[in-house]
């Protein structure tokens, strides 16, 4: 899958940063320097891939 | 999809704001002390249309001062606008500056979507 972060810039200057494709937590490092450059973070979202795939990398951890 | 982040966005490039400036066709921002109606601000100056003062960027700070006298001397629209073009110029540069490509889709609601490709697949 594709790596790309998606910043949706609404009619008032507010940002908003998404990413996709990455493998738990290697997505906030990634998007973190336009997270950084743009403001004040004022919300973060972690999603079910994002928890799923990070589970995920802890069982294999376990298994190796 | 990993993680979403909403951001206060805080105008701290100068090179970004005369970028937004460029595309906004505004006159080039200043560096400068500018008057506002009972008071002075240090910074950026951005001349917006219709305002009676200009906007001052503190790109120290990331603040701005401005009076527009709750929209009398200003319609914020035009503000508004200034931020999301700005936003939009500082993630181009930040992307760019990585080596990354950009692209810009205007969406119906108004706002401006950014993909950037980070790179091959994991």
């Amino acid at each position: 899958m594709t790596r790309i972060i998606e910043i949706t810039v609404a009619t008032d200057g507010q940002t908003r940063v998404e990413t996709k494709g990455f493998s738990g937590a290697g997505c906030r490092e990634a998007s973190r320097f336009i997270e950084t450059a743009l403001g004040k973070r004022t919300e973060e979202q972690l999603t079910s891939e994002f928890h799923q795939q990070l589970g995920q990398q802890q069982t294999n951890r376990q298994q190796s | 999809m990993s993680h979403i982040v909403q951001i206060q966005t805080e105008v701290r490039d100068p090179v970004a704001v005369t970028s937004a400036c460029h595309r906004l066709k505004l006159s080039e921002p200043v560096q400068d002390t500018f008057k506002l109606f009972s008071s002075e601000a240090t910074g950026l100056g951005v001349e917006l249309p219709e305002w009676r003062y200009p906007v001052v960027c503190n790109t120290a700070s990331g603040q701005l001062q401005y009076d527009n006298f709750e929209g009398r001397w200003g319609d914020r629209s035009h503000l508004n606008q200034f931020l999301q073009v700005y936003a939009v110029e500082k993630t181009r540069i930040e992307a760019r500056r990585k080596g990354h490509t950009v692209t810009e889709q205007a969406q119906a609601d108004g706002s401006i979507k950014l993909t950037v490709q980070v790179g091959g697949a994991e």
